[in-house]
């Protein structure tokens, strides 16, 4: 096309044509509309659905009828419900910090030049990537309490024989060995980019002024991490307290419904009680849960964390 | 206010497209006219089943030129439930689907499933040639809701080296629970990780249907006859539970985590007996150990508890019911299923396969497979069948459980769970 005749099309289209096309906000917003197709497909629909389903009688098998709140209110006295966040809520206290320490020292551990680093990351990282069902397995095998290889390290040592995953009250704590080593990978790469992103000359000016190695850390590196250290508390928060797929392969709650979480009470209710309105119920008090939980660490987060060095 | 119009925009083109998707299932009849149709079938099949299922409907298809029945896998059988359920709400069920007996009540109330009284009258079909435990499986209230597919039961596998080792007669049929008993403590050797028994200690139902047979055997029953109280926190009931008690305070039982560990030891010479049913027989025939099957021991009597499934019709219109109809007619017909059980190791579904000629053929392949199809006249009984059995489950294995470890005693673990089941039995539905 010649130059002047595409000055003379476009002259032709009206005003707000023109305005619309050279808005960034239109391409921008087709840039993201496939995605964002899929997203409502996927997301927004059944998220919309389950909250019509929390108020109904529904075992999505009979025609359903609306019940109003009778969900939330049978879920406000159920005893099991309230063990479950009981069980949630440990879990998740034990799991976000042991997580994130273990992580910490792990990144400042691969944060070096040394021979053979980027195979270690990769071994810190490769569980990650490991199926959930995999490790299940994996773990069942080893935590078995008369053929299980740690049991049997243990005698080796002179220590006495566990039940584990088989021992109700040890069982939750063998659920966060499993979930640390599956996740701790993340957490290294977060915490690892966010070391190489401090910079060089605030290290070597806390060395001029004569600060130990650990006070440089806890007063220099640890406030940088600042930003990290949020994203990876409201991250693991969100995650551990939806926990589901360990429980799911290794103890279906048990034993003794110990390992009973919100996630896998739910799953239960809907797909093994036939209670789909009741567990959308539970899914929303979750839900309004983790919003809540987010919340409140995002607004802690922004008076205490600083995001430029 | 700029931004949010665009997004309402996107969004409601998502909803239509969605809408869009679903919309067209309830035309797509494949009837063409022309009289042919396509049965859809969802089945979770693996490995020998799978090759034979595949077999069969490519028999089927050949023979029917009317009808294709398109079989499709639907992953584990354990999952079937959850995709069903997510047809059934999407509006798109399959023709014929593979579920669960323990299913039945609460599948029946969907009204597209197709009640099968009428067809099941028909004289040629035979519908009482099927095993009592089947039948009882496959009807709610008085609607029949399935076909049976598949029957299996709890028969006594035991480790004939291992009993020789340890100085003991094998079981014999007329074997009691203080027999069984003093064979498991006798078979059991902590220092070389020996258990006499293995016991699937999940809380799952395979944790409570074991302990339903024991029940039994005990004279006991799991709920009143009227079905609206519980039953099982009876002598019987806490004989039975106190028998598990015994054999776990001493180390007799190898506590299974629900990983079916139990068979590899099995097959490794660690267990000397498995309650377990024709589905363990494959692997335990391939593995070198030598192995006896035997009737389960007596305390009243010898029963044993059956596990029957289903084929579930869904109603996609009169010309798919037919085909569907004509299918499984077909496919649990004597001397077809005569051929999936050669095939398979598959119980017969019907009790006329085991006086077909080729029968003598099927129990000399599967060795020790005739003792659980005589074994299926012990199954007298079966689980309530009821929409709560779900939940039922769910308390007695707790119970068993907590007794298993150590955590409860039989007595109290059982009233316990008799007042939890009481409560779920006292809500009207």
């Amino acid at each position: 096309m010649h130059p002047s005749q595409g000055r003379a099309a476009e002259a032709k289209r009206p005003a707000l044509t023109r305005r619309l096309i050279a808005s960034e906000h239109v391409a921008g917003w087709a840039f993201v509309t496939p995605a964002l197709i899929l997203i409502a497909l996927f997301a927004l629909v059944p998220i919309g659905w389950s909250l019509l389903l929390s108020f109904q009688a529904n075992n999505l098998i009979a025609p359903a009828h609306y019940v109003g709140l009778a969900n939330y209110r049978a879920l406000s006295k159920d005893a099991a419900f309230r063990s479950a966040i009981g069980h949630t809520l440990l879990y998740t206290a034990v799991f976000v910090p042991v997580s994130m320490i273990g992580a910490l020292g792990l990144a400042v551990a691969l944060n070096r030049k040394i021979r053979g680093i980027r195979f270690y990351r990769l071994a810190v990282f490769v569980p990650l990537v490991t199926s959930t069902v995999a490790t299940g397995i994996v773990f069942l095998w080893l935590l078995d309490p008369t053929f299980g290889l740690v049991n049997y390290l243990l005698s080796l040592v002179g220590l006495p024989q566990q039940q584990f995953l088989q021992d109700p009250s040890e069982a939750i704590y063998c659920i966060v060995a499993m979930t640390v080593w599956g996740w701790l990978g993340f957490d290294v790469i977060i915490y690892l980019a966010a070391l190489q992103g401090i910079p060089g000359d605030l290290l070597e000016a806390a060395e001029i002024d004569g600060a130990s190695s650990w006070s440089t850390f806890r007063s220099v590196v640890l406030p940088l991490l600042g930003p990290a250290t949020l994203f990876l508390v409201v991250w693991s928060t969100i995650n551990a307290l939806q926990l589901f797929d360990e429980i799911y392969v290794t103890t279906r709650g048990g034993p003794l419904g110990s390992t009973t979480v919100i996630v896998y009470y739910l799953y239960q209710q809907a797909f093994q009680f036939f209670n789909a309105g009741y567990g959308a119920a539970i899914a929303y008090v979750l839900f309004l849960a983790v919003l809540l939980v987010t919340l409140l660490q995002l607004w802690v987060g922004r008076r205490r964390v600083h995001y430029s060095s | 206010m700029k931004r949010v119009v665009p997004t309402l925009l996107i969004l409601l083109t998502g909803a239509l497209a969605f809408s869009g998707c679903g919309g067209s299932s309830s035309s797509s009849s494949t009837s063409a006219g022309n009289g042919h149709v396509t049965v859809t079938l969802w089945e979770g099949d693996t490995e020998i089943e799978a090759k034979s299922i595949a077999t069969l409907v490519a028999e089927f298809n050949a023979s029917h030129p009317n009808i294709t029945v398109n079989a499709q896998f639907s992953g584990n059988s354990d999952y079937a439930l959850q995709k069903v359920l997510a047809a059934i709400a999407g509006g798109k069920p399959p023709d014929i689907s593979y579920l669960y007996g323990s299913w039945a009540p609460n599948i029946a109330t969907n009204p597209q499933v197709v009640t099968l009284n009428k067809l099941a009258e028909d004289p040629a079909f035979d519908w009482n040639d099927f095993w009592p435990s089947e039948r009882k499986v496959a009807t709610v209230g008085s609607k029949i809701v399935g076909v049976p597919a598949l029957v299996d039961n709890l028969a006594l596998v035991y480790n004939k080296q291992l009993f020789a080792q340890a100085g003991l007669a094998p079981p014999s049929a007329n074997w009691t629970w203080s027999d069984f008993e003093n064979a498991a403590i006798k078979l059991t050797n902590t220092a070389s990780k020996q258990f006499g028994w293995a016991y699937v200690n999940d809380a799952s139902e395979d944790t409570v249907w074991r302990y339903w047979a024991m029940l039994w055997q005990a004279g006991g029953a799991i709920l009143t006859p009227d079905g609206k109280h519980a039953a099982f926190d009876s002598t019987a009931g806490i004989k039975a539970l106190t028998l598990l008690q015994s054999l776990a305070q001493h180390h007799s039982i190898y506590l299974d985590n629900g990983s079916d560990s139990y068979l590899g030891l099995f097959t490794s010479g660690h267990i000397g007996m498995l309650w377990t049913g024709p589905w363990d027989l494959a692997t335990i025939a391939a593995s070198k150990v030598p192995y006896g099957v035997q009737i389960l021991p007596a305390d009243l009597n010898h029963q044993t508890i059956s596990g029957p499934d289903n084929w579930v019709m869904f109603n996609n219109g009169a010309a798919h019911e037919k085909a569907a109809w004509e299918f499984l007619k077909w496919l649990t017909s004597p001397a077809v299923d005569l051929k999936w059980s050669t095939m398979t190791g598959d119980l017969p579904i019907r009790e006329s396969v085991t006086k077909l000629p080729g029968y003598a053929n099927y129990t000399r392949k599967f060795p020790g497979i005739a003792v659980w199809v005589k074994n299926l006249a012990n199954a007298t009984q079966s689980r309530p069948v009821t929409t709560l059995y779900p939940k039922i489950s769910t308390v007695i294995g707790q119970a068993v459980q907590g007794v298993l470890l150590g955590k409860a005693q039989p007595q109290q673990a059982l009233s316990q769970a008799a007042q939890q089941v009481n409560g779920m039995l006292s809500v009207p539905e």
